[in-house]
């Protein structure tokens, strides 16, 4: 009775082979075809690089007032503009100016590049049904996988430092943008639609003036989930030599150096911040002038 | 502990302690420092196999001292072996290369990953003490002005996989690795001399410490790892207490297993019975006669 107590389970050796083979094959394949992957992606790369190496070598205040700059075109909002400037300072002031521009640099490219990734593969699923049942799950696993587990085959494919470290970024930080545009566009009134469609609107029309500014909140929302998943991933990526404010988190961790770890978590929240609530006052400016447009 | 020659050290423990002395051991996993500053304030769990000392001397020393840890024994009767490694097949095509000093002659050989035209020195984990000697030593030898930059691979997995990326592709590689682990069992590599002499006292006042404004060269010593086991544990386990004073390996007999260890993807436990199975002779000197015939009995071995 044996089999009832203990799962009959494959037996060692051929578990070990397996397991073996699988490794096998894919240090075949980095060998093989290693170089031409790290090639696909050094536009990605050079784009990494050159941002950061304009954030931290260009003069601070110029930086500083540039962030600003951004923050009062995109909000309008003397609010937020102080409210930068001060976490700005601050981070400055502490010494961590470089490693938050490495790490705002890092942040900002993965989130762009989830969100114009985002929003189209959002706005395809939502048409297709079938479409939804064979992404749902892929994202499932994006969101759940433990990040170590396939960062350790992209490192053997790419090395360490800034492509796999964005890699580890956009798989973890995608879904939600992904998610909450399906999510929006279905969401919008069928009446609506029909309305539409009956003033003979084409589906391009549609989708521009109807469906995206009826589901901008919810799209807005997964932007925000975008931001704050990508930042929450920067620890991460430094485990996989990205650097930027992980590093100090890193070594506060090993060394339990408490606001050693606490004012760099700080920084991140701070940026964080800033990042949301510009990208939502935008958001919500956006919203007001589609109102304005439709007369409401 | 959570690298691999610690992992198959406690799990040989585990199966001693259990089975020859019919103790019950439970296996705890966990950092360096997590589990010292664990045993050291809330004295579980009792038993550090393999504790590297190095980055912890001056809280070791204290909790020695004020009665808490009990330093039992030094488990790698050798110490760790630290350095600056390049792959064997670099060293074979290029024999010239013998130091330090003559690796950091040739950037062209070691391209940085984010930069080609300048060399990368591979730097230990954020926050291990590693890092601090690693780049003390990196302005020591004046790598920067020869070309070189210094790589934050930031965890050990990182490193581990900037290695094997290199070697599977035979690409060059130049960085800090110690000894004994399975990447070292696998892939084979040749440590650089330091060129100097290891010069205890500098290494204390400057080498190893972060604000050291004016590092000379200096060479690693070796590192010590003992067990650690908390007072506690003393009291209440002296059988225990008697095999782990007794329990010791060299490097050899750990980088072999090691390296059986990662060529059949077996898991701590899996490589401490393969241990306990074939190197008889070595462990038979820990335990009791007693317990050794328990334990040959609960994994069926014979003689």
């Amino acid at each position: 009775m044996e089999w009832l107590t203990e799962f009959p389970s494959m037996d060692k050796e051929s578990l070990r082979a397996l397991k073996k083979a699988i490794d096998g094959g894919f240090r075949e394949f980095t060998r093989g075809y290693g170089e031409s992957v790290e090639l696909l992606f050094d536009p990605i790369k050079y784009f990494l690089i050159q941002s950061e190496h304009f954030l931290t070598n260009t003069p601070w205040p110029i930086i500083m007032g540039l962030i600003c700059l951004i923050s009062w075109i995109a909000s309008r909002n003397f609010k937020i503009v102080i409210g930068t400037l001060i976490t700005m300072v601050l981070i400055g002031y502490f010494n961590m100016w470089n490693d938050t521009m490495k790490t705002v640099s890092m942040t900002f490219v993965c989130t762009m590049l989830s969100v114009s990734m985002g929003i189209p593969i959002g706005i395809i699923m939502s048409r297709y049904n079938r479409l939804q049942r064979v992404i749902t799950p892929i994202l499932d696993v994006m969101q759940t996988m433990p990040s170590f587990v396939y960062l350790i085959p992209v490192v053997m494919l790419l090395g360490i430092g800034k492509v796999p470290g964005m890699l580890a970024v956009v798989i973890y930080a995608i879904p939600p943008i992904i998610r909450l545009t399906n999510l929006g566009i279905r969401l919008v009134d069928r009446d609506v639609l029909e309305a539409a469609d009956a003033y003979g609107s084409s589906a391009w029309q549609r989708l521009r003036n109807v469906q995206i500014p009826l589901a901008l909140p919810t799209i807005m929302a997964g932007i925000n989930q975008t931001i704050m998943m990508a930042l929450s991933m920067v620890v991460v990526a430094s485990m996989i030599g990205v650097q930027g404010l992980g590093q100090p988190v890193l070594k506060a961790i090993a060394n339990q150096y408490f606001t050693l770890g606490v004012f760099n978590g700080l920084a991140i929240v701070g940026i964080a911040i800033i990042f949301d609530r510009v990208s939502q006052a935008f958001g919500r400016r956006l919203q007001k002038h589609q109102e304005i447009v439709h007369g409401n | 502990m959570n690298w691999q020659s610690a992992e198959v050290l406690a799990h040989i423990d585990h199966i001693i302690l259990s089975e020859g002395y019919g103790c019950d051991a439970q296996l705890i996993p966990g950092d360096t420092m997590p589990t010292f500053t664990s045993m050291n304030e809330k004295a579980q769990p009792d038993v550090a196999p393999e504790l590297w000392v190095n980055s912890l001397q001056e809280p070791l020393d204290i909790a020695v001292a004020e009665g808490r840890l009990v330093i039992a024994a030094e488990s790698l009767s050798e110490g760790g072996v630290e350095g600056w490694w390049i792959p064997q097949y670099l060293a074979d095509a290029h024999p010239e290369i013998k130091t330090i000093e003559d690796a950091l002659a040739h950037p062209e050989l070691f391209p940085a990953p984010e930069d080609d035209s300048k060399g990368a020195v591979h730097n230990c984990p954020s926050g291990w003490n590693c890092q601090i000697s690693t780049e003390n030593l990196f302005k020591a030898f004046k790598a920067e002005d020869k070309g070189f930059v210094l790589v934050d691979t930031g965890s050990a997995a990182g490193l581990d996989g900037s290695i094997a990326k290199a070697y599977e592709r035979k690409e060059g590689w130049l960085g800090y690795y110690w000894a004994p682990t399975s990447i070292l069992g696998k892939y084979v590599m040749f440590k650089l001399d330091e060129g100097v002499e290891h010069d205890k006292e500098h290494w204390e006042k400057c080498t190893g410490t972060i604000d050291c404004e004016d590092p000379k060269p200096n060479a690693w010593g070796a590192s010590k790892v003992f067990t650690v086991v908390t007072s506690q544990f003393v009291e209440k386990a002296s059988v225990a207490m008697d095999y782990i004073k007794h329990r010791q390996w060299n490097n050899s007999t750990v980088n072999k297993l090691l390296a059986w260890m990662s060529d059949n993807q077996a898991t701590g436990e899996e490589g401490a019975e393969f241990f306990l199975e074939n190197n008889l002779d070595i462990w038979r000197e820990w335990v009791s006669e007693e317990a050794a015939q328990n334990i040959k009995k609960s994994l069926n071995i014979t003689g």
